[in-house]
């Protein structure tokens, strides 16, 4: 997975343990480098399992599941969205699945893909499209790092601390009462 | 430039005018379902006709969308067993499993041999039911009426037997947190061990008068072609994606529970058309007997449920996990991310049907009508299952 | 009144009865065969082996609301059902169930029967444009497609067999025939008896040709939005139709009203109700030809075997004069 994501700045890539999690990978990147890894990931034979997100303390994590036809092995690819402005961009020009997978997440959380040719609603009603049934109560969202897997740290880019159990964590975190209507 | 200079002259609701926009000059739209006979469940699809040529097709969800993530959000775990069972009743005890061993994986439960075996019988029985269910639906969409009764003769023998320990006959909740509900008795497996020669017997005659029909291999012989490629992008899995020729099940590639001591084969097809997806599934269903057989063979004596088994108020320990089975449709995936509470924080449910659907717009562009509906069937799809 | 005309009217009360009631002993057989073919006993509450079940089904299409679309046209809309079954009973004016019985004696009975059974393409059309309605447009137009193809190979064969005969009137087909089955027209016409039956399927829209009404793919084609007796219309007309497909086969290819020992309308109606069983056996086993692949079958197959026949039987037919002369 390093060589395979080399050269892209990456905030966090760390080798899991898969008899307990069920990914072999987890990867945190930065909303600029997501189109070019789900290109090399679709160049060495990745497919596209799911897109989901995760109301989280520090944002939206918008999660993606790769895994392969031919050789075991899941990765976990994500990237972190402000509560404010929750903008990823999207992977559809280079899975198409991420299509429906991308409306899907708007529907249940609200985040915007840049650049999905067609981010109507896709399971709820278009009338009552912005209620965002997934997010969560700003009191009872949880930190990142309380339950995602830390894993075996690979990389981890110095600014980013989301994951460090002891760190702070002060400057990414939007605070959780910023949440937008 | 837009087939209706005056956007007011379509009369349709939202996802009507979104799809007119781009329609061409002189085409004619026609909504297929949601109330339709051969779109298996509430399915929409839109499409754009040049004739009998289908431009442009667009499948639109969420007539069936009930929001199981959120109730995954409100219910303890075993509370939300039974949802899985609804959330497609076709393979309910894949869904079952995948969400049960998700939790177990999260909180490192073990599950007794003897469960393990009785999930893997009564999982392949229901296997076997649900590839009968589509067969029978899809003749019936061909214009075949008849098979669709053998069908259903065949899946009451298995609803039958499966009825004694689930208690259930279509939307199963049997798996717990650390085994199954009710252990298998021996008149149960004597059941099963006559229903495996009972069924071997028909499958032959099924070939000869069906699958070897020279109208039935005209109507899916050469339609709906779906590239490996295409697979991947999205990420279809199951018999659509053994159709194409990617030997892929999880069964072998994620291997759980008992499978890896099982001698059983992935059936392929080089066809990749809907009549590769086709013998797949009936290859399936013979192999799933080949599975039930052993198992019921090897079964060990033991618990069913492991000791000290979750009681229905246990918290979720704090961790993520993703498990996958392979269902009838494909793989089946379940994330559970748990912050120790009373609720599991976020559960995901990866539904295969999702993806192969969502790759019927790209398949069904340039076909016959009649084409698009032997596609939408060879998909095997079942709605509740994709809008969850 | 001159004796033709009452002759006529005679015939023709008798065959709106006979038609009703065929329709309804069919509805009974097709279910009946239905159900056992598909492994389950079909109709039996409705009277004793649901014998009755028809009569309750004619009453309920009866009772029926009649009911119309918002914009369809209601006078096309009304003929539609009309014009598919009325014609029909003309249909039957020239069979002779036995020897001597006929309605009407004319010698181009055969004529008549092809002409009119174009009408039946006209009320197809009709139907589902009056609809207003895009399934039922569909539907209609692959219907017309459907029936004006077909007509051709149709038209063909049973020219071959009045070649071989020498007329077009159907009592003199039947005489020419013999008792025996190896008499019959289809030991010299085998060819166009089988071209013959396929396109009868194709002209009745019955499976597996019956794409215009496909239920799984257009929610019932030309006639989705006909409910009650517009609907029941319909249905006996298809079922009336039927029978007269499988009356023109055995009047032209079976012997008609030839047979040993047994009166002659006995053994008419005996091959007739033979060919019918065929016809429902078929539509239970086979599933549905795709519209193309009718159209090609039609096209590619059947038209160029017809013309081979016809060519080939008028070859012999020539061939078999100048013999005779010599």
């Amino acid at each position: 997975m390093e060589a395979l994501l080399q050269g892209l700045p990456l905030d966090y890539l760390a080798a899991c343990d898969y008899a307990k999690t069920g990914q072999n990978w987890q990867v945190f990147l930065p909303a600029g480098s997501l189109v070019k890894a789900a290109e090399r990931l679709l160049a060495a034979d990745w497919h596209l399992e799911d897109i989901a997100a995760l109301d989280c303390f520090e944002g939206y994590v918008v999660t993606y599941h790769f895994a392969h036809f031919d050789r075991p092995g899941r990765a976990t690819l994500r990237v972190v969205a402000p509560h404010d402005a929750p903008h990823v961009p999207s992977i559809s020009s280079v899975f198409q699945g991420a299509l429906w997978h991308e409306r899907e997440t708007r529907d249940f959380h609200g985040v915007i893909f840049d650049g999905h040719p067609n981010l109507i609603p896709l399971l709820l009603d278009p009338d009552m499209a912005d209620c965002f049934p997934l997010r969560k109560d700003p009191k009872s969202r949880v930190k990142m790092r309380e339950f995602l897997e830390a894993g075996q740290v690979i990389y981890r880019n110095p600014s980013f601390t989301l994951m460090t159990p002891d760190a702070p964590a002060e400057s990414q975190v939007s605070g959780g009462t910023a949440a937008t209507a | 430039m837009t087939r209706y200079a005056d956007m007011g002259q379509v009369a349709g609701d939202f996802y009507t005018e979104n799809f007119a926009q781009t329609a061409q000059e002189g085409s004619l739209i026609l909504n297929l379902g949601p109330q339709h006979p051969s779109t298996h469940g509430v399915l929409r699809v839109i499409v754009e006709l040049d004739g009998e040529y289908v431009l442009r097709a667009d499948p639109v969800l969420g007539y069936l969308h009930r929001m199981h993530e959120k109730m995954a959000e409100v219910k303890t775990a075993a509370q939300f067993i039974p949802n899985m069972g609804r959330v497609d009743y076709g393979h309910a005890l894949a869904w079952n499993w995948a969400f049960v061993g998700a939790v177990e994986k999260l909180a490192g439960i073990e599950v007794p041999e003897r469960a393990e075996y009785a999930r893997t019988i009564t999982c392949e029985l229901n296997r076997i039911a649900s590839h009968l269910l589509w067969w029978g639906a899809y003749l019936l969409d061909l214009g075949a009426f008849t098979p669709i009764m053998y069908a259903f003769d065949d899946r009451e023998k298995i609803l039958d037997i499966l009825q004694v320990p689930t208690g259930s006959r279509l939307t199963y909740s049997y798996f717990r947190i650390g085994g199954v509900a009710q252990d298998l008795n021996e008149d149960c497996l004597s059941r099963i061990r006559a229903f495996i020669p009972w069924m071997r017997s028909r499958l032959p005659m099924y070939k000869d008068l069906v699958s070897d029909n020279i109208i039935l291999r005209k109507r899916i012989e050469g339609v709906g072609v779906i590239e490996p490629d295409q697979c991947r992008r999205y990420g279809a899995t199951g018999p659509v994606a053994r159709g194409s020729g990617i030997n892929f099940d999880v069964r072998r590639a994620e291997p759980y529970s008992v499978y890896p001591k099982l001698d059983f084969e992935i059936p392929t097809s080089m066809l990749m058309d809907a009549r590769g997806r086709y013998d797949v599934r009936m290859i399936e269903i013979e192999q799933s007997l080949r599975i039930i057989e052993q198992c019921v063979e090897q079964m060990p004596e033991g618990d069913t449920l492991v000791k000290g088994a979750p009681k229905p108020s246990w918290k979720v320990p704090k961790g993520e996990a993703y498990f996958a089975v392979e269902g009838g449709r494909g793989k089946i995936g379940v994330h559970v991310v748990s912050d120790g509470g009373k609720n599991i924080y976020r559960t995901k449910l990866r539904a295969p049907g999702f993806s192969n659907l969502s790759l019927f717009a790209e398949v069904s562009r340039g076909t016959i009508l009649a084409d698009a509906v032997a596609i939408l069937g060879s998909l095997d799809l079942i709605i509740p299952e994709i809008d969850r | 009144m001159p004796a033709e005309l009452i002759r006529i009217l005679i015939g023709l009360v008798a065959v709106a009865l006979s038609v009703g009631l065929i329709g309804l002993v069919m509805v009974w057989v097709e279910r009946k065969v239905a159900g056992h073919v598909q492994r389950r006993p079909g109709p039996y509450e409705v009277g004793p082996y649901g014998l009755l079940q028809p009569l309750a089904d004619a009453l309920k299409l009866v009772g029926k609301q009649l009911f119309m679309p918002d914009n369809a046209d209601p006078i096309l809309f009304w003929l539609a059902p009309v014009l598919s079954f009325l014609p029909v009973l003309l249909l039957f004016l020239p069979l002779p169930l036995g020897d001597g019985l006929y309605t009407l004696d004319i010698n181009l009975g055969l004529l008549l029967i092809l002409a009119f059974s174009g009408l039946a393409v006209l009320s197809l059309l009709l139907g589902g444009w009056a609809s207003n309605n895009k399934y039922g447009l569909l539907g209609a137009a692959r219907a017309v497609a459907q029936s004006v193809a077909y007509e051709i190979p149709l038209l063909l064969s049973v020219l071959a067999v009045a070649f071989v005969s020498g007329s077009l009137d159907l009592a003199t087909v039947v005489k020419e025939q013999g008792t025996w089955p190896w008499n019959w027209n289809i030991m010299t016409q085998p060819l166009a008896f089988l071209i013959y039956i396929v396109s009868a399927l194709g002209e009745t829209n019955r499976a597996p040709f019956d794409l215009p009404e496909a239920e799984s793919e257009l929610t019932a084609g030309f006639h989705t939005e006909y409910s009650g007796m517009g609907f029941g219309l319909f249905f006996l007309a298809e079922y009336a139709n039927m029978v007269v497909v499988c009356s023109v086969a055995t009047v032209l290819f079976l012997g008609g009203w030839h047979g040993p020992v047994l009166p002659g309308p006995v053994w008419f109606v005996l091959k007739v109700s033979l060919l019918m069983l065929l016809l429902v056996f078929f539509r239970w086993t086979y599933p549905r030809v795709r519209f193309d692949q009718l159209l090609n079958i039609n096209w590619k197959w059947l038209m160029p075997l017809a013309v081979a026949n016809l060519m080939l039987t008028a070859f012999f037919v020539k061939l078999a004069q100048f013999a005779v002369v010599k």
